[in-house]
């Protein structure tokens, strides 16, 4: 199981016609793996991601996220799918700033119906996995960027979605505490029945990718297996 | 997720307090001035309520409100007192006259000539002296805010002498009334003194105070009256509508009053959906986040009403708090055009539903931009 991408085609509407930004992605991200997709500015990886999360819509081809086809599905029914398998890590965080870090982590198990207390328990209690046990009470602005970043991979683990989709989670950070999330990620976020998604422009931190795939145009240009010899390409991947 | 909503809310104390701040004016301005306006409306029958035993009266058919009273025959009485249904009808008279001091200042007073035998009319409230003091010679009774109006400064007290009409009068009692819509002093006598006051001596009437017997309604004995002696009556209820009709039409006190809570809420809505706007688009990211994760648009309309019915209660809470507080310090004074108003339950009932009502209306425009925003720009920096 993994995701899936086939002949994913997308275009932009513009005051000067029809853009297209996607032009027939044929792309895998394979269970217990952590592939990385790169490019320069405007290759259209956002738009890709946005697509696999669900948060975009109005492309064809098929995406096929552990199963379901995202591509049919309609807006109602992103929403739940997003919430029960995709965790988000932003570029800036993103943590609501009203709320404690042991808070934020716990919005999207409160959002799926745990109760206050025990969605802040399994927060904190993966807070303190990752160190930041004595942070649990601390509002973001009281967080370095390093620490909030952990905060912010903590809130996308917490339950335990399939897909981890991260976008630039080491472009605001400086080079230790890039490598330090990026250690993270690669020890929590990578399991055997969890795809992770990065899309990042920082080449300090392609060794720890166990794929990374190369967009350029729209199209996908290369894929290359980092650590190929634990993690095989994946057959699929190859067309493009 | 209400919980999530009232801390984004909290988390901003300078807006949050804004929020608050803008409802509780908009409150204090819509309720302080819906309460003046009633009780403006309220004292315009002020005889009406005073001479509360009477539940019909009877006046010249021109007559529309309570101030414009024009003298009807004496004879008037006993015809009205010849009604079937009647149970008793006593004369009432009311004027204005000027009243002079000793030391010779001049003011407009209003004469209240109540009946000499049955006292019908009379102030229900005495402070200094009773109703038996109306049978001394020359006696009248005035109300203490026209008292301190005409003696300033002199503590209220019984024996003052003044000519009223050219006519001797003598302070026997001093009595609380609230305000009246002319705000004029108020001199209540017996009808026969008050007559000569005012030079009254052909028709020495202006209205006739009437009670329907216990087996007969007022409504129905008040036709009666009128088919009997050609002569308007009314009910007590239907000459204070009359009277607050009158007020509204030729007044212009409801445009300026209405002009005024109208400011309040347009300053509310403003104010709150200015405060609120900003704020939301302010969080617009986290809100994006939040759909992103995958909380549906209901949760977070949710999320936003509560926010705002949270800001308006505790708005509307402190609004109505300063509202009643400004008629608790003025009502229970003796003298002051303020006094004796009050806040009808109705306006602390209908200012509440209102506040919500904008600042769910301020909410609308915040609510479409949250609603209508993209979880896609989580992922543009």
């Amino acid at each position: 199981m993994s995701v899936i991408c086939k002949d994913v085609k997308m275009a932009f509407k513009t005051a000067a016609g029809s853009v297209s930004v996607l032009k027939g992605v044929d792309f895998v991200a394979p269970a217990g793996m952590l592939t990385m997709l790169v490019g320069p500015s405007g290759c259209g990886k956002t738009t890709l991601i946005s697509l696999i999360a669900g948060l975009l819509r109005g492309a064809s081809g098929s995406m096929q996220v552990f199963g379901h086809e995202v591509s049919s599905m309609s807006a109602s029914m992103l929403v739940p799918y997003r919430l029960k398998n995709i965790g988000f890590i932003f570029q800036q965080y993103n943590l609501l700033a009203g709320l404690t870090a042991s808070e934020n982590v716990a919005v999207p198990l409160v959002a799926s119906g745990f109760d206050w207390p025990s969605a802040l328990a399994k927060g904190k209690a993966l807070l303190d996995t990752l160190g930041l046990g004595a942070h649990a009470n601390k509002l973001p602005s009281q967080l370095s960027g390093g620490q909030q970043q952990r905060v912010a991979i903590a809130r996308a683990l917490v339950h335990s979605p399939k897909l981890l989709l991260c976008d630039e989670p080491t472009a605001a950070l400086d080079g230790q505490a890039g490598q330090a999330v990026m250690t993270l990620l690669r020890d929590l976020a990578v399991a055997e029945d969890r795809a992770a998604i990065v899309v990042t422009h920082d080449p300090r931190v392609y060794s720890f990718a166990d794929r990374v795939v190369h967009m350029e145009d729209g199209l996908i240009s290369k894929v290359e297996s980092v650590s190929s010899q634990k993690h095989p390409v994946d057959p699929h991947s190859t067309s493009h | 997720m209400n919980l999530v909503a009232f801390k984004i809310l909290l988390h901003d104390k300078a807006k949050y307090v804004a929020l608050v701040l803008g409802v509780s004016f908009a409150t204090l301005l819509i309720s302080q001035q819906s309460a003046i306006f009633h009780s403006l409306m309220h004292a315009s029958t002020r005889d009406i309520l005073e001479a509360n035993q009477a539940d019909i009266w009877v006046m010249k058919s021109s007559v529309e409100t309570l101030d414009q009273g024009y003298p009807i025959a004496e004879l008037s009485v006993n015809r009205v007192r010849s009604v079937p249904g009647v149970q008793w009808a006593v004369p009432y008279y009311q004027s204005t006259a000027q009243l002079r001091t000793e030391d010779g200042r001049m003011k407009l007073v209003q004469v209240i000539g109540i009946d000499d035998l049955s006292m019908v009319g009379a102030p229900q409230e005495m402070l200094i002296g009773t109703l038996d003091d109306f049978d001394q010679p020359d006696a009248i009774v005035m109300d203490i805010a026209g008292y301190t109006n005409i003696f300033p400064g002199v503590a209220p007290q019984v024996g003052a002498i003044v000519e009223i009409g050219q006519r001797r009068a003598v302070v026997v009692g001093i009595c609380y009334i609230g305000a009246s819509w002319s705000g004029m002093p108020r001199v209540y006598t017996r009808r026969s003194l008050g007559v000569s006051m005012a030079r009254e001596t052909l028709n020495p009437v202006t209205y006739v105070l009437a009670r329907a017997a216990s087996e007969h309604s007022p409504e129905e004995v008040a036709k009666q009256i009128t088919k009997a002696t050609g002569l308007k009556a009314r009910t007590r209820a239907e000459f204070m509508d009359d009277t607050r009709t009158w007020i509204l039409k030729y007044s212009g006190i409801a445009e300026n009053f209405g002009i005024t809570i109208l400011m309040g809420v347009v300053i509310g809505v403003a104010i709150v959906g200015q405060t609120f706007y900003m704020f939301s688009v302010e969080n617009l990211k986290q809100f994006a986040t939040l759909k992103a994760i995958g909380i549906n648009n209901w949760v977070i309309l949710r999320m936003i009403m509560t926010q705002a019915l949270f800001v308006s209660t505790i708005g509307y809470c402190l609004g109505i708090g300063a509202a009643n507080l400004f008629f608790a310090m003025t009502s229970t004074q003796l003298s002051g055009g303020l006094r004796g108003m009050f806040m009808h339950p109705l306006i602390f009932v209908g200012s509440g539903i209102f506040i919500v009502l904008v600042t769910l209306l301020a909410c609308v425009v915040s609510v479409r931009k949250v609603l209508t925003v993209d979880p896609a720009v989580v992922f543009r920096g």
